[in-house]
């Protein structure tokens, strides 16, 4: 669901030193909050940008494009950047539609309660499982020897490049765009359907006329959204797009890791950069726009039977059917890979892979757990720092804060690795092979939602309480500890959930920055892929998803008690997926 | 005989909730002429709306049949049945302009432009917002939003209106302007309409006759003044306007007339609606609208009954007095208010008449 914050209040006065000054004496607490918090992301976010730039705008010392220019006379780069943005528009345009399709199901049908209860369930799995793993699964269906091509007598299909990758992609992101669009239907003034119908048009007439032109602020934020996504995507095009398809991502990968070239590196992340952060400025203003959805007064019932046009709803139904029976197909596969001696060689059962896993990859479980854990713990501390201070507090440059705490939010995971590596690299803030740097990578990246769900509970967080507070002659950090934070649990949950999930599956960032002595489930899976290992890619896969499950049951319960005790919260706060 | 704009036969609607069944609307028949404005009655979750919206076809009735002008419409699509309704919140389409929300039937009826841009006019005038075509429902104030929905339905010249409490969102002084606007043109149209409200004070000075609901049920449709004058239950005796409800020994019927036993041994003669239904040797209701009630000097005659202020409020044109009766109960009673009278004052002890000639008896 996509969080519309827009702050109204005049920007604060322009700073001067007696300002500040006063600020020392007047707020001692914030002044120093905001000391930490600034120092925090000049370390976090703004050095690497600026080692980035450097990398790719300064040769020998000078400001030159001779870097730039180089990366775009090859011919193969081009190509990488074209690829990008058709692969990112037919990802958004896919992702959308067949979003559309899953959130009509769930809101304009009067179909049984549990069938639209599973189907939600399902598009939750591709929200909650490591970006690639539709993309191992499809490999394992439509891959070399694949399962599905043998099911139904097909010889070789060569599926590697973009189609391979549209697939998996829009079968991952489509779920972000149903939740968007779910959302925009639900609010809908149910009687708008209604009083078209009683003026005489037709089903279609209705549809067309009213609802398709209502879900428009929706359908325009599913696409920026999913365009953001899939042009961001790393680890799916890194498995299929093979070389006949080279994206942003994956070469600036390549040039890295394959070819040590820093500065090629940085030059295609920079190219990354620029559509990946005009797509989320576009996407940000459009939500912070009113959108027509008011609703006055008392809204009648919604009618008991559907209104979608008849053919329409065979289309939803055979839609979001086959796709909801596809995913469980691929979740099925890798079930059934990780479970086999040799994938489609050898199909005897075997506990060998989850063996390995437990024996051989312990270390990379047990890492990947602190992690996740520590980062969350900080990030989401961090969040409510930075999310009650925008929202409640009044200091020069709070937009300014407001953006660039959630700067490498808006860019591309693979860009945000480079950025750290070239940053972290040498003194004097070596941090490369510590557990740091990855916690700090997925700090900064992933508590941009905690940040948001901070601010919007605080909105509505009624400032008085804490005025009551201050006057009853508590201090303001006891308010804080013990009124604002209280309200706020809900918010800072739906937070930590989404933080933990990505701190769990995220690996475009993370890819550049592991080390012999910190590693990562993710990392574990894309080896056992490149070393063509399918089964023990899908036990990995297999431990991981029933990790987060295990995890992501646990918060939505805690959030669900929280929510039982202190009110109102968003559960579904994803409105970006970082890759 | 002419056939009805409307007729409802043993409509009925139970809605599943979860696993209960609620009886939303039992057994409503009503039978409406063309040209009349009949207003929907009752206390909050009564079923008013989910009867309108069956006549509207946004729900099917579980039983029972609709037919709108001699034709079965219990199963014909929303979009088919020349109906016009008026939401509670005007559900205009946000995305359109006035001129574009009102148009928006007769487009799909396919009319050519220029019938459209005529009767849109037309339609924008009646309702008093001619220069309005352009803007959007969002730089409309409410009242004006009540128009263009209005104007929106009314184009389509439908043959019947439905209008589930079409002024409760706009603010006292508006609202009383707007019944009468509606009414207006609902008379100069001659349009057949059905009107969904709680407020009864709308519903008397606006329908030609009220079907009152409770339940689920009807308990009674009539001409306003027969419901305040007849009422048919005591439902009815308390919800349409104030009423003081005694319960008094029935001594004997004769015919409409009911006599009843009163404290002080003398006998109260008064009308009963459904005296069939009352029985001699049992306790009935006399019921008696506080403005019938006299109050007076304490005096043991025959007609009077002894009485104790509790509190006696000045409302302008009358004096609201609250009475303690002893035995029988609690009255209250409204007299109005001349210069110079005497006001009694609470712990006065006082004498009540009952005009007997306004007051009936209902079953207990
Ligand atoms: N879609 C529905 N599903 C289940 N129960 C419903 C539904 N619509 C209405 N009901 C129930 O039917 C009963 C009648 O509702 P209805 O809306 O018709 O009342 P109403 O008289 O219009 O009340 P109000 O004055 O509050 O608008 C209520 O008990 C309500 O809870
Ligand atoms: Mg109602």
């Amino acid at each position: 669901m996509p969080s519309n914050i827009t702050i109204e209040q005049p920007p604060a006065m322009n700073s001067s030193k007696a300002q500040r000054a006063s600020l020392i004496r007047k707020d001692p607490a914030l002044f120093s909050a905001l000391i930490a918090i600034w120092l925090s992301l000049a370390i976090f976010i703004f050095l690497p940008l600026v080692r980035l730039l450097a990398a790719t705008f300064i040769v020998n010392g000078t400001l030159s494009f001779a870097n730039l220019s180089k990366i775009l006379s090859k011919a193969y780069n081009v190509r990488a950047f074209y690829n990008s943005l058709i692969l990112a528009m037919a990802v958004s345009a896919a992702g959308t539609l067949i979003g559309y399709l899953f959130a009509l199901a769930i809101t304009r049908t009067n179909w049984p309660k549990p069938l639209k209860w599973l189907l939600s369930a399902i598009t939750i799995l591709p929200l909650i499982s490591p970006p690639f793993t539709s993309s191992i699964s499809l490999t394992l269906a439509l891959g070399p020897n694949g399962m599905l091509l043998k099911a139904l007598g097909l010889g070789q299909l060569n599926f590697y490049g973009f189609w391979g990758t549209w697939i998996s992609e829009t079968l991952t992101y489509f779920p972000v765009a149903f939740m968007v669009l779910t959302a925009i239907l639900t609010t809908m003034d149910a009687n708008l359907d209604d009083a078209a119908l009683s003026l005489g048009a037709s089903r279609w007439r209705m549809f067309g006329t009213v609802t398709v032109p209502l879900s428009m602020p929706g359908i325009a934020n599913a696409i920026l959204l999913l365009f953001g996504s899939s042009l961001a995507d790393f680890a799916t095009p890194l498995i299929l797009g093979g070389h006949t398809f080279p994206v942003l991502p994956t070469q600036a990968y390549l040039q890295i890791t394959g070819l040590y070239d820093l500065k090629g590196g940085s030059g295609l992340s920079f190219l990354l950069l620029v559509p990946a952060l005009l797509v989320y400025l576009f996407q940000r203003s459009l939500v912070g726009k009113r959108s027509y959805v008011t609703i006055t007064g008392k809204t009648g019932a919604r009618s008991q039977f559907s209104h979608l046009p008849h053919a329409l709803e065979i289309a939803v139904g055979a839609v979001s059917i086959f796709i909801s029976a596809f995913i469980l197909y691929l979740y099925f596969i890798i079930l059934w890979g990780s479970f086999v001696k040799i994938w489609s060689v050898n199909n005897t059962f075997t506990l060998d892979h989850f063996i390995y896993v437990f024996s051989h990859g312990r270390k990379a479980i047990t890492d990947t757990l602190k992690i996740a854990v520590v980062s969350t713990v900080v990030g989401s501390l961090l969040a409510v720092v930075i999310g009650y201070v925008i929202q409640r507090k009044k200091f020069a440059g709070r937009r300014v804060l407001e953006f660039s705490s959630m700067l490498n939010y808006a860019l591309p995971g693979t860009v945000v690795g480079i950025a750290y590596i070239l940053a972290f690299n040498e003194k004097p803030i070596l941090l490369t092979g510590t557990m740091t740097i990855l916690v700090a990578a997925y700090v900064f990246r992933y508590y941009a939602t905690g940040i948001r769900s901070v601010i919007a509970s605080l909105q509505q967080v009624d400032p008085a309480l804490e005025e009551a507070s201050l006057s009853l002659g508590a201090s303001s950090t006891r308010t804080f500890f013990n009124v604002t934070v209280p309200l706020i649990i809900p918010a800072v949950l739906a937070g930590m959930r989404y933080l933990f999930i990505h701190c769990m599956t995220a690996i475009s960032a993370t890819i550049f920055l592991v080390s012999v002595r910190w590693t990562l489930l993710t990392t574990r899976i894309l080896e056992s892929m490149t070393e063509l290992q399918f089964s023990q890619a899908s036990a990995f896969s297999i431990v991981l998803i029933v990790l987060v499950f295990i995890a992501d049951a646990l918060m939505l319960w805690l959030m669900r008690l929280s929510t039982r005790k202190f009110g109102t919260t968003q559960e579904t706060l994803y409105d970006n997926t970082g890759a | 005989m002419t056939t009805p704009a409307l007729e409802l036969v043993d409509v009925t609607k139970i809605f599943q909730k979860d696993k209960e069944k609620v009886k939303a609307v039992d057994s409503v028949s009503l039978s409406v002429s063309k040209g009349e404005m009949v207003i929907f009655l009752g206390p909050s979750g009564c079923g008013k709306t989910t009867t309108l919206r069956m006549i509207a076809g946004f729900e099917l009735p579980t039983s029972g049949r609709i037919t709108i002008d001699g034709a079965e419409m219990t199963n014909v699509p929303v979009n088919k049945r020349g109906i016009g309704f008026v939401f509670q919140n005007y559900a205009l389409f946000p995305h359109m302009s006035v001129f574009n929300n009102v148009a928006y039937g007769l487009r799909s009826r396919g009319e050519s432009d220029s019938i459209i841009q005529g009767k849109v006019k037309d339609a924008l005038a009646l309702v008093g917002l001619a220069n309005a075509g352009n803007r959007y429902p969002n730089q409309l104030s409410g009242g004006e939003q009540q128009r263009v929905a209005l104007a929106r339905v009314l184009v389509m010249e439908p043959k019947l209106l439905l209008m589930d409490e079409p002024l409760s969102n706009l603010d006292a002084k508006l609202r009383i302007y707007m019944r009468t606007e509606i009414r207006r043109i609902q008379k100069k149209l001659g349009i057949t309409c059905l009107y969904v409200t709680h407020d009864q004070a709308e519903a008397l000075t606006m329908a030609d006759r009220i079907m009152v609901m409770n339940k689920g049920r009807v308990e009674q449709v009539g001409a306003p003044y027969d419901l305040y004058s007849q009422p048919q239950s005591l439902f009815v005796a308390d919800f349409i306007g104030q009423a003081n409800i005694l319960k008094v020994p029935v001594t004997g019927i004769h015919g409409e007339t009911v006599q009843a036993a009163m404290p002080g041994g003398w006998v109260l003669s008064a009308r009963a609606t459904i005296p069939e239904r009352i029985e001699p040797g049992k306790n009935a209701s006399l019921v008696i609208r506080p403005e019938n009630v006299l109050v007076v000097s304490k005096a043991q005659k025959e007609g009077h009954l002894p009485a104790r202020v509790m509190s006696a409020i000045f409302m302008g044109s009358h004096i609201e007095y609250h009475l303690d009766l002893g035995n029988m109960g609690s009255l209250i009673a409204f007299s109005s208010f001349k210069p110079g009278m005497h006001i009694f004052n609470e712990d006065d002890e006082v004498s009540v008449v009952l005009d007997s000639a306004v007051s009936m008896f209902l079953p207990a």
